[in-house]
């Protein structure tokens, strides 16, 4: 199963990616308003080919599918990674999935020019001449962004300096990741169209799974070093990590962790091969995933007493970023919502 | 031909025998309400698993049906499930806890007399807890003496699933209590008929009888029913609870997964008194569904670890406490949606699923997870010393 069709190992993907991000992520950077090197980042993550993995191998990539990908956002989500790979990635499945001129031609600027891109998808209600969507992950480091109408519309995909968009950084209480509002105050014209019916699922789906393994990536590190400052901390006289009250709370944490990542494995397989319900269960799988993060970080802030309230702690780095990683893209119940009918019908039909 | 392809090929052969030879009809004579009827049943189904090979899968290749693959005993055992066949519950025990402590650790005479018993329908039940051994199952204390060619056996044993239906006993007695308490106990067969074996079923709060008591007085056990060495049993005893290997759950777990559906079905179809499925319910059946595919791709890997050979410390509590709150929550989920037809449908089927509807019984059922097999306290215990590496308790 690690072993990729050409010869890529996952495991080897996955220890590069943590050596890489261990070494150059320097996590309180963006806390203690220093420059993180962000930029250092970005181009060592393209030296070492991420964004080639995915890209078909007729058009200078590896031609890899999610598998290979999947490593990457768990040890993103380990290192609390400033940067948001993620829209590049999930633009390269949408436009591969188009295969037409404009699409391959856009994925060969992405291999050889270095275009990264922000998806942002557009509400129903929005239109593309006048919209503000608010908080879009990475827009302000994006070359480019690929607009995705929930209507069903074409997507357009264009330069994020053009005339008639302008990219406003926000301030958020996550600072370990930036976000941007997107403001359409005019189309240009030489916004290239992808009328792919399936873009919207294909990037929510790819989306949904970057952010699953983030979270599970994170939650593993937060546990880890949550148990890690429990062993040390003595009170009354023992390791506070010798309370049976506190064990019994890390092992449901430990088990809430394993449960997400074996369903964020199950509905990458399932995206990878476009098998049965893939939209469904990678929705499924960040909700699951974001849940024991979340509740991991925030017990994570308990289990380390009064410095778990402090800003020098670690602890609010997870908990921040635990609470973004829910609330993207909707809140856990506008996400049930979106997918509940598809999930019952889908059921029902096979079970017929 | 590829191990995957020989496996669907299995997976067809049983599907097609089960749409012959599956009783239609099996729910309505396993109710809870009668017991013969319920025993009736079992044998006959069995006897047919039997005769199709597909009862011991696990069995060494010498015996009919076995040397199959842990691959393609899985594959066995889902499709049982798929198919709404009824659960093996009369003959587990027998067939996985007996006959592979047989087969790993007994005596050509045992295996020869036992063996062919127990494809012929003998019942085995398990003597192992202990009113006062239960999590703690090292601390047991049923004595056995040796008197010249007997063991001469005292005690109380307790949770024996359907022991009052068994023929033959897998029991630990202590036969040394001079040293640590895993040393000293000894493994032994008892036939249940013998002189001083007193069975009381225990009443379950679902109102069943799955489990019994077993009091012991003077009972004499020959020598020649010792499994293993005198004072060894403790090491018998891993080989008896590791021998389903988490097929069970398997099973259940696809069981599950099947019936979450019929019941959304009968739910959206406005069944007899049943609740409307409102938004927050729908928000409940979305993450019900994540949770029991979740367990599903975790016992997936589980498995291929085992079949690999590498198996992880930890992941069977793990799985076991996923399951054991999965099971309680669905079948609130269940109970809820069932209403008052829910509350009032005191009728119940032995040995199925959770497809029957019967959802108090199953949603009472449920509790039993918590505590069979290492209660979920000890699993934790387990996941935070061995998994996390968080300090041990100091143990007596």
């Amino acid at each position: 199963m690690s072993e990729l069709d050409s010869g890529i190992d996952t495991e080897e993907l996955r220890d590069a990616a943590r050596r890489l991000l261990s070494d150059k992520v320097d996590r309180r950077a963006p806390w203690e308003d220093r420059d993180g090197g962000r930029a250092e980042i970005e181009s060592a993550m393209s030296d070492l080919g991420w964004y080639l993995l995915t890209i078909p191998e007729e058009l200078g990539g590896l031609g890899q599918n999610f598998d290979s990908l999947a490593p990457i956002y768990e040890e993103a989500g380990r290192a609390l990674l400033p940067l948001w790979p993620a829209g590049t990635m999930a633009a390269i499945d949408v436009l591969a999935a188009d295969g037409s001129q404009e699409a391959l031609t856009a994925l060969q600027a992405i291999a050889e020019e270095g275009h990264r891109i922000a998806t942002v998808i557009l509400p129903a209600d929005a239109s593309l001449q006048s919209a503000r969507i608010s908080m879009v992950p990475g827009a302000d480091l994006a070359t480019h962004l690929l607009l995705i109408p929930e209507s069903g519309d074409a997507c357009h995909l264009l330069a994020a300096d053009a005339a008639g968009i302008s990219i406003e950084v926000v301030e958020t209480w996550d600072r370990s990741r930036s976000f941007a509002d997107v403001v359409l105050s005019d189309m240009p014209a030489d916004a290239v169209r992808i009328a792919l019916p399936e873009s919207l699922a294909l990037a929510r789906a790819h989306g949904e799974l970057a952010l699953a393994w983030d979270c599970v990536g994170a939650a593993e590190q937060c546990l880890t070093e949550t148990v890690d400052y429990m062993m040390g901390r003595e009170q009354f006289g023992r390791s506070i990590a010798s309370f049976q009250a506190l064990k019994h709370r890390a092992a449901d944490h430990k088990v809430a962790l394993e449960l997400a990542r074996s369903l964020a494995g199950h509905a990458s397989a399932a995206y990878a091969q476009k098998s049965g319900g893939w939209a469904e269960i990678a929705t499924q799988a960040r909700l699951m995933a974001a849940g024991a993060f979340r509740s991991i970080a925030e017990d994570s802030v308990q289990l380390h007493g009064g410095v778990g309230f402090t800003w020098e702690y670690d602890c609010h780095l997870f908990l921040k970023r635990a609470l973004v990683n829910e609330m993207l893209d909707g809140a856990p119940e506008t996400l049930k919502d979106r997918i509940a009918e598809a999930l019952l019908e889908r059921a029902m039909s096979s079970r017929n | 031909m590829k191990e995957s392809d020989s496996i669907e090929a299995l997976r067809r052969e049983i599907r097609e025998w089960l749409a012959a030879s599956l009783p239609k009809d099996w729910r309505d004579r396993q109710r809870g309400d009668d017991i013969p009827g319920f025993l009736a049943m079992q044998r006959e189904f069995f006897a047919e698993l039997v005769a199709a090979g597909y009862a011991t899968p696990h069995w060494p290749k010498e015996w009919p049906g076995g040397g199959k693959s842990l691959a393609e005993q899985i594959a066995i055992f889902e499709e049982l499930a798929r198919a709404g066949a009824p659960r093996m519950s009369l003959f587990f025990v027998s067939l996985y806890h007996a006959a592979m402590t047989l087969v790993e650790c007994g005596t050509d005479a045992q295996r020869k007399k036992h063996l062919p018993a127990i494809l012929n329908g003998e019942v085995w039940c398990q003597g192992f807890s202990e009113p006062g051994a239960g999590s703690d199952l090292a601390a047991l204390r049923t004595r056995a003496v040796r008197k010249g060619d007997h063991y001469v056996v005292s005690g109380q044993k307790i949770w024996s699933t359907l022991g009052h239906f068994a023929d033959q006993c897998l029991l630990l007695v202590r036969t040394d209590s001079s040293g640590p308490k895993q040393a000293g106990i000894t493994f032994l067969l008892m036939d249940m008929k013998s002189k001083g074996v007193e069975v009381r079923p225990i009443k379950q709060i679902t109102g069943d009888e799955e489990f019994a008591e077993i009091f012991l007085d003077e009972v004499e056990i020959p020598v020649e029913n010792l499994v293993g060495v005198e004072n060894e049993g403790w090491k018998v005893a891993q080989v008896t609870l590791s021998s389903e290997r988490g097929l069970s759950l398997v099973e259940l777990t696809e069981r599950m997964a099947l019936s979450l559906w019929q019941l959304v079905d009968t739910a959206s179809a406005g069944g007899e008194g049943f609740s409307a499925i409102d938004i927050a319910t729908r928000r409940e059946i979305v993450d019900i569904s994540g949770r029991i595919e979740a367990l599903r791709a975790m016992l997936t890997t589980l498995m291929a670890n085992r079949i690999a050979g590498r198996e992880a410390i930890g992941d069977a509590s793990i799985l076991k406490l996923a399951y054991s709150r999965l099971s309680r929550d669905f079948t609130a989920l269940g109970l809820r949606l069932g209403g008052k037809a829910a509350l009032c449908d005191t009728h119940y089927t032995l040995g199925a699923g959770y497809e029957t509807g019967n959802w108090m019984f199953d949603f009472m059922n449920s509790y039993q997870y918590n505590i069979a097999g290492g209660s979920n306290e000890v699993q934790r215990n387990i996941i935070s010393e061995r998994v996390l590496k968080m300090p041990r308790e100091k143990m007596a």
